[in-house]
C-alpha cells in the first residue's frame, strides 16, 4: 500500500524532515507513527498525500509512483486518501452534513444516492443527530467524528490520521479510536501518527517510532515507548 | 444538485457570509468604474466638440474677376471638386450677387460700407466642406492643379496656419485622453485584484481544506471567478447608471452655462458606454479573482 524507499526530504537551509526513511505498510494494516515532536511524523504524512515531495528517494502509494504523479492528477490521489487532522479541518460555514457532502461533490457526484451515503456516513459515526449543527455547535469530539466521516465517505483505501487525539480528552479519544478501529476492519489501511501514549499500549498494533527523521523503532504489536 | 447550480449556490452564499469585503469590493469597482465612466464621456464629448471645430475648415475656391470666367467653366470645376467622393462632402457655388448678399446680411447694422458701391466687387467662389478635415492641404493642392496657370482660378485658401494649429491641439488633446484612460484601466485593476485578493487570502483555510479532499483547481476557481464577475458586474451597472445620469445632467448645465461652446447632447453612446463599462467590470472582476487565487493553488 504504501512504500517509502530511501526517502530524505532537508528543509531549506538545513532542517532535516526525514533522512533516509524506508518503510513498507501493507494493505489493511493499522500503524501508529510515534515519536516527538519534529521527529518527521508530519513530513511523512505530508509526503503521503504528496503536500511536499522528497529530496531524494521514492514515495509510492497504492503501487502508484508519486515522483512521476502529473500536478494535474493530485486532487484525483487525494481523493483515495482520507484525512483527519487535529485541528478537524471542517469548513465552519457549512453543516455536519454539507461538510461530509463536500468530499463526494468534489469528486462530481452530487446525486441523492451520494447525500444518502453522506446521511449514512454521519448515522455510522454517531451524529446523526446533529447533522444540520454547523461545526462552532459540536463539540470537539463531534467535529472530528465529522471529520473522520468526510475522510471515510469515499472509502477510500488510505487512511491518514494525523494526531487526530490531540486535543480532545481520554473518553472522547477513546470514542475516536473505536472508529478508526472500525474503519480499519473494513480493510482500509490506517495509519496514525500521535503522542497518545496510553492509546498506542493499548491498542498493540504496528509502531513505528521516528526520532531526528529517522526510524528508530519498527515494531510489529509495539506500545508506545520500549517494552 | 449538478455542479454548475452547486458553484453558484458557493458563490452566492460565500458573498453573503462575506459581506464587508463584498461591500467593500463593490464599492471600490464602483468608483473605478464611474471615474472610468466620466472619462469616457468627458472624450466622447470633446472630441464631438473637436470635430465640430474641424468640420468648420473648409476651402475657399475664388475665381477670377476681371473677367469672370463663364458660367460653363465654373460649372465645369464644381462638378470635378463634387466628383472626388472620396475626400470632399460637399462643393456650394456662391455667386458674387450671393456673396454681396451675404455681406449685406452681415454688416447690416453698417450700411454706410455699400454706399459708394458702384459695382460688385467680389469674385464668384466654390465652398468646399471636406470628409476629412485632415486632409485640407492635400485638397486644395488638387484644386490648385485643376487650373495650373491660374486661368480661372484666383486663389485656394483655407486659412493654412489656423487649420495646423487645430490639428495639433486636438490631436495633443485625443492623446493625452487615451493616454489617461489607460492609465485608469490599470489602477482600477490593480485596486480590484487587490481588494479580491485580500477577500481571498481571508479565506486561505477554506481553499486549503477544500485542496485536501481533492477538489481540482478548477472546481476551487469556479465559485471565486462567479463571485468576482458577479461584483464586478454589480459593481458596473451601478457606475454605469451613474454614469449617464451625471452626463444628461450635467451637459444640460454646461449649455446653459456655457452657450458659445455649443456642447453637443448626443455625443455618448449610451448604449456603447454601458456595453464598454459592464465589459470592464466583468474582466476586472475575473481577473481579479484569477490573480488572487493564484499564489493559494500552488502546492
Amino acid at each position: 500500500m504504501i512504500r517509502f524507499e530511501e526517502v530524505t526530504k532537508i528543509y531549506p537551509p538545513s532542517t532535516v524532515g526525514l533522512e533516509k526513511v524506508s518503510l513498507h505498510i501493507e494493505k489493511g494494516e493499522f500503524v501508529f507513527l510515534v515519536g516527538p515532536s519534529g521527529s518527521g511524523k508530519s513530513t511523512f504524512i505530508r509526503l503521503l498525500i504528496r503536500e511536499l515531495e522528497p529530496d531524494r528517494g521514492r514515495v509510492s502509494v497504492g503501487g502508484r509512483d508519486l515522483s512521476t504523479l502529473r500536478r494535474w492528477k493530485v486532487p484525483y490521489l487525494r481523493r483515495n486518501i482520507g484525512c483527519v487532522f487535529q485541528d478537524f479541518k471542517l469548513l465552519p460555514n457549512k453543516t455536519a452534513f454539507e461538510n461530509v457532502m463536500y468530499a463526494l461533490v468534489v469528486t462530481g457526484n452530487a446525486s441523492s444516492t451520494s447525500k444518502k451515503k453522506a446521511s449514512e456516513m454521519l448515522s455510522l459515526v454517531g451524529l446523526a443527530q446533529k447533522a444540520k449543527n454547523y461545526p462552532n455547535q459540536l463539540s470537539g469530539g463531534e467535529q472530528q467524528r465529522v471529520s473522520i466521516a468526510r475522510a471515510f465517505v469515499n472509502h477510500p483505501p488510505l487512511l491518514i490520521a494525523d494526531e487526530p487525539t490531540g486535543n480532545l480528552d481520554p473518553e472522547t479519544s477513546l470514542g475516536i479510536m473505536q472508529l478508526l478501529y472500525r474503519i480499519n476492519k473494513t480493510g482500509t489501511t490506517v495509519v496514525m501518527a500521535t503522542h497518545d501514549r496510553e492509546m498506542v499500549d493499548r491498542m498493540r498494533r504496528r509502531v513505528v517510532q521516528l526520532e531526528g527523521g529517522k526510524v528508530i523503532r519498527d515494531q510489529k504489536r509495539g506500545g508506545y515507548g520500549e517494552d | 444538485m449538478g455542479k454548475i447550480s452547486f458553484f453558484f449556490k458557493e458563490a452566492f452564499g460565500s458573498l453573503r457570509r462575506n459581506y464587508f469585503m463584498t461591500i467593500a469590493a463593490l464599492v471600490t469597482v464602483f468608483l473605478s468604474i464611474v471615474v472610468l465612466g466620466l472619462v469616457l464621456v468627458f472624450v466622447f464629448t470633446t472630441n464631438e466638440l473637436l470635430g465640430d471645430v474641424e468640420k468648420k475648415v473648409q476651402i475657399n475656391v475664388f475665381f477670377k474677376t476681371d473677367p469672370d470666367p463663364t458660367p460653363d467653366q465654373m460649372t465645369a470645376l464644381e462638378t470635378e471638386i463634387g466628383s472626388w467622393t472620396d475626400q470632399v462632402e460637399s462643393v456650394t457655388f456662391i455667386s458674387k450677387e450671393e456673396g454681396l448678399e451675404e455681406m449685406r446680411e452681415t454688416y447690416k447694422d453698417r450700411p454706410e460700407i455699400f454706399e459708394n458701391l458702384t459695382r460688385n466687387p467680389l469674385p464668384n467662389k466654390l465652398v468646399v466642406a471636406l470628409v476629412d478635415p485632415l486632409l485640407v492641404d492635400a485638397v486644395a493642392d488638387l484644386i490648385r492643379q485643376q487650373d495650373p496657370e491660374l486661368k480661372v482660378l484666383d486663389e485656394v485658401n483655407f486659412g493654412e496656419d489656423t487649420a495646423e494649429k487645430l490639428f495639433t491641439i486636438t490631436g495633443q488633446m485625443r492623446n493625452v485622453m487615451v493616454g489617461f484612460i489607460a492609465l485608469l484601466g490599470i489602477v482600477a485593476i490593480l485596486l480590484i485584484s487587490n481588494t479580491i485578493r485580500l477577500s481571498i487570502f481571508a479565506r486561505k483555510r477554506e481553499v486549503e481544506i477544500m485542496k485536501l479532499v481533492g477538489a481540482t483547481n478548477w472546481f476551487i476557481r469556479w465559485p471565486f471567478v462567479i463571485e468576482g464577475v458577479t461584483v464586478g458586474l454589480v459593481g458596473a451597472a451601478a457606475a454605469a447608471a451613474t454614469v449617464l445620469v451625471v452626463n444628461s445632467y450635467s451637459v444640460g448645465k454646461l449649455r446653459d452655462l456655457m452657450p458659445f461652446l455649443e456642447i453637443p447632447l448626443g455625443a455618448v453612446p449610451s448604449t456603447l458606454v454601458i456595453l464598454v463599462l459592464l465589459g470592464v467590470g466583468v474582466f476586472i472582476g475575473a481577473l481579479g479573482s484569477a490573480i488572487g487565487l493564484r499564489r493559494l493553488l500552488k502546492v
